[in-house]
């Protein structure tokens, strides 16, 4: 694998791609900071913030992975290239991740340092939410190849979420300030197959697509 | 025939299939669920009927005045200004004109408050004396100012004070009260009307926003739209027919959860006498603005920059509504998006915001004509050539990308 090559994928996708997710992303956490209170928190109303709303992050930054691509035109040309697309994919979603994570783990630690109890379990359990979520929209929007589709799966199965509550069981994203510690490793376990999965559907699909 | 065509479109797109699941589940989830128990007679000589909001001004005036002096004595004051838990603490300009206030109110000295020690957040009151001058109109008065200082929001403001400082236990008479409430004025359906509005709201004030934002963009992404702009068909006819179709549609599924709500209401209470439209009504008048409002600022913000506009705006609008709001009864403002009444009965509390409920239905149905016509503008301009949305990548005069 030319490195060169990784670099140029990465600075272009970054630069074209990603700013203006970002860029909404780092709002919803500034807004989270704002509208919520983030001061003198006990352990379990330290994970609201967290949880209920920074989650929403998660989509807004890897529901977008195949944006670029939702045009058939783009699409056509992109397979075409000697690099695999679904690599490009993968670099998409490591470096939103990544993001997401970082974005998280800064919240976290602002947090922290106005007093509020948040330990690493906010961390992980924050970022296994906002993971999960965000592979639900990536799924959907992968699958359908329609982005709008894989917005409304993550937003449909947050309002699950608010009104099925526990009953989700491990896959309940709130469950840190509903007051369960547990799952939240299974939550990220099943983020992390559900993105696999769906690219090995997506490389089947194009394995079909090119024998027809 | 275009409507048909427009009709067909939205039944058969992904979107409509995944909002058509999402209304049945909300009914199915968490309406149904609610209405399991039938609401039977209150008998007298029971040991409690709960609790009910009354305004007393002997109960309201030392509960708010204690709570009042002891946040002032922490300098923590509990405030949800835009329906989010704040801590506030006084500035000394502020914190001084909190003292006048207090004093008014308790016609303690300025020094005689902040000498007092012996008060517990923990506890529930420690008693503190009221001012033998003060009448109820300048104790709601003040409270008022507090309330400003506090920056609005508090648990002294105009909404807040009496559901928090005047909750007493309720009575034989005022359950029975309730009761007839239900079974009289409300013919049964109207009290379980308005919990079905309360949980189907949450859905259509938001999800019609992806419909229709797809099914504008399915144009370009087909790449008809070009072809469209060339045809004889005015915009406004075009878009008013896709906008209707929008509505028309996915108002189906509401329709068809409230026939099923009318079924199991009709199960739940055969051999009563019940007004069998009344849920039809509410439905029209509570949920309709909702579906129209998201259907055209889906169009109107895909036709002006792209479909993630639409959604994220209709998303941050709706998610600052739901998270905003004090209560889930009785607290209906002149913009709230979502209104909310969630409990069966309570017509009192609902009526008492009528006028508010009316005047916001018809602003959000303004509101929604108001944004088609715009839609109807930009896609006018569009077809002239004079403008191609923002955020999208523009053509030079040789055809050749700009990007």
């Amino acid at each position: 694998m030319d490195f060169s090559a990784f670099r140029k994928i990465l600075t272009v996708n970054l630069k074209h791609n990603f700013f203006v997710h970002m860029g909404i992303a780092v709002l919803i956490t500034g807004l989270t900071g704002i509208l919520c209170n983030i001061t003198a928190l006990d352990y379990r109303s330290a994970a609201k913030p967290i949880e209920t709303f920074l989650c929403l992050t998660g989509p807004v930054l890897l529901v977008p992975v195949c944006l670029p691509e939702q045009n058939e035109n783009i699409r056509d040309v992109i397979c075409s290239k000697r690099m695999d697309y679904l690599f490009v994919c993968a670099i998409r979603v490591i470096y939103s991740a990544f993001f997401l994570a970082v974005l998280i783990g800064g919240f976290a630690a602002v947090m922290r340092c106005c007093e509020s109890n948040v330990t690493t379990a906010h961390f992980v359990g924050g970022f296994a939410s906002a993971l999960f979520l965000g592979a639900i929209g990536f799924a959907a929007a992968a699958l359908s190849q329609n982005v709008t589709v894989g917005y409304m799966a993550a937003l449909i199965y947050y309002l699950g979420n608010m009104g099925l509550k526990d009953k989700l069981g491990k896959f309940f994203l709130f469950s840190m300030y509903a007051g369960k510690d547990d799952g939240k490793g299974l939550l990220l376990l099943a983020a992390v197959v559900l993105i696999v999965v769906v690219f090995g559907m997506m490389r089947l699909r194009r394995k079909f697509s090119v024998l027809n | 025939m275009l409507f048909l065509k427009e009709i067909k479109k939205v039944v058969f797109s992904l979107t409509f299939l995944l909002y058509f699941a999402a209304v049945l589940a909300m009914y199915f989830t968490q309406f149904v669920p609610d209405c399991e128990m039938v609401i039977i007679r209150p008998q007298p000589g029971r040991e409690s009927y709960g609790t009910t909001v009354k305004e007393i001004p002997e109960i309201i005036m030392p509960k708010a005045i204690d709570a009042l002096v002891t946040e002032y004595l922490y300098d923590s004051f509990e405030a949800y200004p835009f329906g989010f838990y704040k801590e506030v603490k006084l500035n000394e300009k502020k914190k001084a004109k909190m003292q006048e206030i207090i004093c008014e109110l308790t016609g303690l000295a300025g020094e005689e408050l902040d000498a007092i020690t012996d008060f517990d957040r923990e506890a529930v009151f420690f008693e503190i004396k009221i001012s033998d001058n003060l009448t109820y109109e300048r104790f709601r008065e003040l409270m008022r100012q507090a309330d400003a200082i506090i920056g609005g929001g508090s648990r002294y403001s105009d909404d807040n004070i009496v559901r928090n400082f005047s909750v007493v236990p309720g009575t034989y008479e005022d359950a029975l009260a309730e009761y007839n409430e239900i079974f009289e004025k409300d013919q049964i359906t109207g009290a379980y009307a308005r919990l079905f509005c309360d949980y189907l709201g949450i859905v259509v004030a938001i999800l019609p926003v992806f419909v229709a934002a797809a099914l504008v963009a399915f144009d370009r992404r087909s790449r008809m739209e070009q072809l469209i702009y060339t045809r004889k068909i005015s915009s406004a006819k075009l878009i008013s027919l896709r906008y209707l179709a929008l509505c028309v549609t996915m108002m189906i599924p509401v329709v068809l959860a409230a026939i099923f709500a009318q079924m199991h209401i009709a199960s739940l209470y055969s051999g009563y006498e019940m007004n069998h439209w009344i849920l039809f009504g509410y439905v029209l008048v509570w949920l309709m603005p909702n579906i129209m409002t998201a259907a055209a600022v889906g169009m109107l913000l895909t036709e002006l920059a792209s479909p993630l506009l639409a959604v994220f705006t209709q998303g941050a609008w709706w998610i600052l509504g739901i998270s905003s709001q004090n209560g889930l009864v009785g607290i209906i403002g002149n913009f709230t998006l979502v209104v909310r009444h969630n409990t069966i009965g309570k017509r009192a509390l609902f009526l008492a915001e009528r006028n508010v409920f009316i005047r916001n239905r018809i602003f959000y149905t303004l509101l929604s004509i108001l944004m088609v016509l715009l839609t109807i503008m930009i896609y006018e301009k569009k077809r002239r050539g004079s403008f191609h949305g923002f955020f999208r990548i523009q053509k030079n005069s040789d055809g050749q990308s700009k990007a």
